[in-house]
C-alpha cells in the first residue's frame, strides 16, 4: 500500500520540477486552500497537543478543568511513569520491534525477489496467496497459539508466554505477507537489464541478486522495514494476551492500554506522559524516514 | 506464465556460451521462497487448522472432551456473540464510510494546495504512527467526564464512556481520526496518477468543477478507492484495541475480536474461544476475498506483468 503512493511521489517531484509556474490563483481560492490545509493539520495534531499539555498539568485542576492551558505545570507525571517502570516497556517494545524487523525483512526480501524475478511455477497464485495473507486477522492466531504455547511448555519446558520470542514469532508471521508484497513490487520495478548485464559478465544468479540487485532495492527494503517496525510497535492484541503484566516483556501498547487506576486516583497525567514518551520518538522516526524514502525513490525514478 | 518467455527450466549449468557456477535460477527460486512460506505455514496457517480442531472440544486445563460442533451451536444461541457481531458491523460501516469521505476530502485538499504541502504530508503521518492503544487512551480521556474536554468543546454534557451508543460513537471518532489520514495518503497517490490534461480538456469543453469530479476524478480514482476500502474494511472488522481500551470486555463495545479473546484468559473456555476466533477468521477472510476477487487481479497482475517484461 505504500508502494504506489511512493512511486507517485517520486514521479510527482520530477513533474513539479518541470511544471511551468502558473499565475497566482485568485486570492480567495488561495485562502480557501490554506484554510483546508489548516483543517488537515489541526485534525492530525490536536489530540497530540492535548496529550502533551495534559501530561504537563498537575494537581486536581488537571482532572476538573478542561482548559488545557491552565496550570500548574510540572514534570511530575513523567517522574511517576518512570517510577512505574515505563522505561522497561519502551525497551521491550524497541527490542521486539527491532528483532521482528531484522528477521522479517531479509526473509521477505528473498521471497519478494523470487516472486518478482525467478522462474517459479504458479507465480500468480503465490502472489495472490501473499496478498490474501495480509488480511489475516490476528485474533485467529491468539487462541490457538496460546494453547500451542501451553502445550509446548508442557512437552518441552520451553515457555513462550511472557517471553520476547513468544511475541516476535507471530509478529514475523503477520508482517511477512505485506513485506513480501511490497518487496516483490519493488524488485519488479528494477530494470532487468541490470541483472542481465551482470550475468553476461559472468555472475551467477545469486551473485546477480546479492551484489547487483539487492543494493538497488535499498529504498524498498527501507519502506518494508519501516512498516514492519511500526506494526510491531503498534500491536496490542497478541502482546496483551501473551505478555500482559511482566515488566520484563510487557510492551508499550500494553503498558498504556491497560494502565490501571490505583485507588481512586485518576491516572490521566501519567498515561499522557507515557503516551508522549512513546509518541515523540515514533513521530520523529516517521518524519525523518519519510524524507529518506522519498529521496531514495526519486533517485531511483531518475535512473530508471 | 512467466516461464514461457523465460527459462525452459533446464539447469543453468553448462548451458549456452557462458558457464555459470552456483545455483540455477529455478533452484534459487525455491530456496528463496522456502523460509517465508514455511514460516507462514507453521505459525499462521497451522494454527488456523489447530483452532478448527480445538473448537470441536470442551477444554478445561489439560483435559479435553470431544463435543463436535457444540461450541458453534453455543455461539449461535449466545446473545453475546450476536451483540459482538452487531457491534463489529456498526463500527465497520460507520468508521469506514466516514474515513472514506473525510480521507477523500483531505486528499483533494492536499492535492490542490501548493503552499505547505510538504508540511501537511509529513504531519499526516502523525495519527498513523501513534500506536492504536495509545490513541485509544488519549481519546478515552478526551471523552471522559473529568476533565471533560470533548464536552467542553462541543458545549455538551454527554456521558460518553457510560452510555453504550455514545461510547460507540467515541471509538468510531477515535478510529476515524487515526485512519482518515491514511486513507487520504492512499487516495492522494491515486489522484496524482490522473493526468492534468484530462482536467484541462474538460475545462475547455466547459465542464464544471462537480462534473469534472464525477466524470474524471472518481472513475479514475477507483482502483485507489477499492484498495483503501479493502484495507480499512478488513482492519475495522478485526478491530480490538479501541474497543478493549474504551470498555474492556463490556458488551457495550465488544467486537468479534474482543469477544473471542475474552474466553482465552479472562474466562477460560478454550474450545469456545477457538470456535469464536474461527468464525471471526472466516468472516474477515470472506469479506477480504470478496474485495480481492474484484481487484486482486489488478493488484497482483501489475507485479506479475512486470515480471514478464
Amino acid at each position: 500500500m505504500t508502494t504506489p503512493e511512493e512511486t507517485v511521489r517520486a514521479r510527482e517531484s520530477v513533474q513539479e520540477a518541470h511544471r511551468p509556474r502558473r499565475g497566482a490563483p485568485p486570492a480567495l481560492a488561495g485562502l480557501l486552500k490554506l484554510l483546508g490545509l489548516a483543517v488537515v493539520l489541526l485534525w492530525c495534531l490536536f489530540p497530540f497537543i492535548w496529550m502533551a499539555m495534559t501530561s504537563l498539568r498537575t494537581g486536581s485542576v488537571a482532572l476538573t478543568d478542561p482548559n488545557i492551558l491552565r496550570g500548574p505545570f510540572s514534570l511530575d507525571n513523567y517522574d511517576q511513569v518512570f517510577d512505574l517502570g515505563f522505561q522497561f516497556a519502551l525497551r521491550n517494545s524497541l527490542i521486539v520491534a527491532a528483532v521482528t524487523t531484522l528477521i522479517c525483512i531479509p526473509v521477505a526480501a528473498l521471497a519478494g525477489y523470487a516472486l518478482a524475478r525467478l522462474p517459479l511455477r504458479g507465480r500468480f497464485l503465490l502472489l495472490a496467496a501473499t496478498l490474501v495473507a495480509t488480511l489475516f486477522p490476528p485474533v485467529a492466531l491468539v487462541n490457538p497459539l496460546y494453547q500451542m504455547y501451553l502445550e509446548l511448555n508442557a512437552l518441552t519446558g520451553i515457555n513462550l508466554l511472557n517471553s520476547y520470542a513468544g511475541l516476535v514469532i507471530p509478529y514475523v508471521a503477520l508482517t511477512l505477507p505485506l513485506s513480501i508484497f511490497i518487496l516483490a513490487t519493488f524488485f519488479a520495478g528494477i530494470p532487468r537489464e541490470i541483472e542481465e548485464s551482470a550475468k553476461v559478465d559472468g555472475a551467477t544468479p545469486f551473485q546477480a541478486f546479492w551484489r547487483v540487485v539487492a543494493p538497488l532495492a535499498a529504498p524498498g527494503v527501507g519502506a518494508a522495514a519501516i512498516l514492519t517496525f511500526v506494526y510491531a510497535t503498534n500491536e496490542f492484541l497478541l502482546a496483551f494476551s501473551f505478555a500482559p503484566r511482566d515488566l520484563n516483556v510487557q510492551t508499550v501498547p500494553v503498558f498504556i492500554g491497560t494502565f490501571e487506576r490505583v485507588g481512586y486516583e485518576n491516572p490521566i497525567g501519567q498515561i499522557m506522559a507515557a503516551s508522549v514518551l512513546v509518541s515523540v520518538p515514533l513521530i520523529v522516526f516517521a518524519l525523518v524516514l519519510q524524507r529518506r524514502i522519498v529521496a531514495g525513490l526519486t533517485s531511483g525514478a531518475v535512473k530508471g | 506464465m512467466a516461464t514461457a518467455t523465460r527459462d525452459t527450466g533446464t539447469p543453468e549449468r553448462g548451458r549456452g556460451a557462458h558457464i555459470r557456477h552456483g545455483l540455477g535460477e529455478r533452484a534459487m527460486g525455491r530456496i528463496f521462497l522456502t523460509p517465508s512460506f514455511a514460516f507462514m505455514a507453521v505459525i499462521a496457517l497451522f494454527p488456523v487448522f489447530y483452532a478448527v480442531l480445538m473448537s470441536l472440544y470442551r477444554i478445561r486445563g489439560f483435559t479435553r472432551e470431544f463435543v463436535g460442533i457444540d461450541n458453534y451451536l453455543q455461539a449461535l444461541s449466545d446473545p453475546g456473540f450476536y451483540n459482538a457481531a452487531l457491534n463489529t458491523l456498526v463500527f465497520t460501516v460507520a468508521s469506514v464510510s466516514l474515513e472514506f469521505v473525510i480521507g477523500l476530502g483531505f486528499a483533494l485538499i492536499m492535492h490542490q494546495a501548493f503552499v505547505g504541502r510538504g508540511l501537511t504530508r509529513a504531519v499526516i503521518l502523525v495519527p498513523w504512527v501513534i500506536p492504536t492503544a495509545v490513541a485509544a487512551q488519549v481519546w478515552r480521556y478526551m471523552f471522559d467526564h473529568n476533565p471533560g474536554f470533548v464536552n467542553a468543546v462541543l458545549g455538551a454534557d454527554i456521558n460518553w464512556l457510560r452510555d453504550p451508543a455514545w461510547s460507540m460513537a467515541g471509538i468510531i471518532a477515535a478510529d476515524v481520526w487515526k485512519t482518515a489520514p491514511f486513507v487520504a495518503l492512499l487516495l492522494l497517490a491515486g489522484l496524482q496518477t490522473i493526468p492534468r490534461d484530462y482536467y484541462e480538456a474538460a475545462k475547455v469543453d466547459g465542464a464544471g468543477v462537480l462534473q469534472r469530479f464525477w466524470s474524471i476524478t472518481l472513475p479514475l480514482l477507483r482502483p485507489a478507492i477499492v484498495v483503501a476500502l479493502l484495507f480499512r474494511t478488513v482492519d475495522a472488522l478485526r478491530m480490538f484495541d479501541f474497543a478493549y481500551v474504551f470498555a474492556g470486555y463490556s458488551n457495550s463495545l465488544a467486537t468479534l475480536s474482543v469477544y473471542a479473546q475474552r474466553f482465552l484468559v479472562a474466562e477460560p473456555q478454550l474450545g469456545y474461544a477457538n470456535a469464536l476466533s474461527t468464525v471471526t477468521f472466516v468472516i474477515v477472510m470472506l469479506v477480504g476475498l470478496a474485495f480481492i476477487s474484484r481487484m486482486g487481479r489488478h493488484m497482483v497482475g501489475e507485479t506479475a506483468r512486470e515480471v514478464k517484461r
